[in-house]
């Protein structure tokens, strides 16, 4: 119980890390490098965007 | 496809209304409240960004077009991540706080650690929406920089709960590993989407559902944790060689107020009448080299004597 809890969190941490390295690189082609953990989707074009970053499609 | 996935993250999105609600409710019923304060703030302003978004997507949306309500629903979701980024700090500080709560030195000399780090956090994240380079706007930049900070201190927090849990006498069962766990897994998930996200921006795509399905699972976690009753915290037994308690005693001597001594310039009227007889009659009894000789250890009060005098 006490190896599978402390991998999960270690699979957690190192995972977190990999992310970290991958998101500035691909920041550089959109507008907003962050998110947060929700349920309702990431709002993640400019606020002028023409088709409103997809509104209608969900 | 997409109309289920559609479907489906707007269930995610009503459940995690619910979800959200019903830890609020279960924190209250359960007297948590004192002790996590700033979760039931995060849950209370996620619920109710929920329920905004909601309406904006659902009502205003279909009234005015999705272009001119894509601001507003951008403007809210922003905000509140703001808001919720600054709470999830809030929330690892009082987590440490509780977990430290028996080594009182170390939790003493975590928080001021924790407080330079949140502080260096806060002042980078400012930093960078400031560079001359920022081509998003300076909120979005802190906000996005700022979480990021905010997850890999949430993500080093879980590390020393999960790894220093039996010193603090924790079990898995505890709701401070529950919370933590459930920050970590937020937190990861956030940095991992940013990656995904960054490269797939569109609102529809299917990967809303795969956060559904996460975002509702912390909730869930954090439900489960509050509604089962929590075991009681072990008697914490450390071997005497542990760092844990070495550091302990030394974080508790740190900072300590010390004692100060008159080594000179004190002027008689800062005596009491009585003090000044008090010190005329030991001086009195002092004996110089030439007329006395060296004290013996008669000459000195016996042990009713000294109670006497030190009543006195």
């Amino acid at each position: 119980m006490k190896t599978i809890v402390r991998s999960i969190v270690v699979v957690l941490a190192l995972t977190g890390a990999v992310a970290t390295t991958v998101t500035p690189a691909a920041s550089a082609k959109t507008t907003v490098a962050a998110t947060k953990t929700s349920a309702m989707p990431a709002p993640r074009c400019p606020l002028n965007s023409p088709d409103g970053c997809g509104f209608n499609n969900w | 496809m997409r109309l289920i996935s559609g479907n489906l993250v707007r269930l995610f999105g009503y459940a995690e209304v619910v979800l959200c609600i019903t830890g609020l409710a279960l924190l209250i019923w359960r007297r948590q409240w004192k002790d996590y304060t700033w979760l039931g703030a995060f849950l209370a302003v996620r619920a109710s960004s929920s329920v905004l978004l909601i309406a904006i997507h659902q009502i205003v949306g279909p009234l005015i077009g999705p272009r001119r309500a894509y601001p507003y629903y951008a403007c809210v979701y922003w905000t509140t991540a703001a808001i919720e980024s600054v709470l999830t700090l809030m929330i690892v500080y009082g987590v440490f706080k509780l977990a430290m709560a028996p080594l009182k030195g170390l939790q003493t000399l975590g928080t001021l650690v924790f407080k330079w780090a949140a502080g260096i956090s806060v002042a980078v994240a400012l930093g960078n929406a400031f560079t001359p380079n920022s081509a998003d706007g300076y909120l979005l930049t802190a906000i996005s920089q700022l979480q990021r900070t905010q997850s890999i201190l949430t993500l080093c927090l879980l590390l020393f709960v999960t790894f220093a849990i039996r010193p603090m006498g924790l079990t898995y069962s505890s709701r401070i590993f529950g919370v933590g766990l459930g920050l970590g897994a937020m937190a990861t998930n956030d940095l991992v989407q940013s990656a995904w996200l960054s490269f797939h921006p569109d609102m529809g795509g299917t990967y809303n559902v795969i956060l559904g399905v996460v975002s509702c699972s912390i909730f869930l976690l954090w439900n489960v944790y509050f509604a089962l009753p929590e075991p009681k915290r072990r008697i914490i037994v450390l071997p005497t060689t542990s760092p844990f308690l070495r550091w302990n005693q030394i974080s508790q001597a740190l900072g300590d107020e010390p004692g100060f001594v008159a080594v000179g310039g004190v002027p008689p009227e800062v005596f009491a009448p009585a003090e000044l007889e008090i010190m005329r009659r030991a001086s009195a009894k002092m004996p110089t080299a030439s007329t006395s000789p060296m004290p013996k250890v008669t000459d000195f009060p016996t042990a009713a004597k000294r109670v006497a005098s030190s009543a006195i």
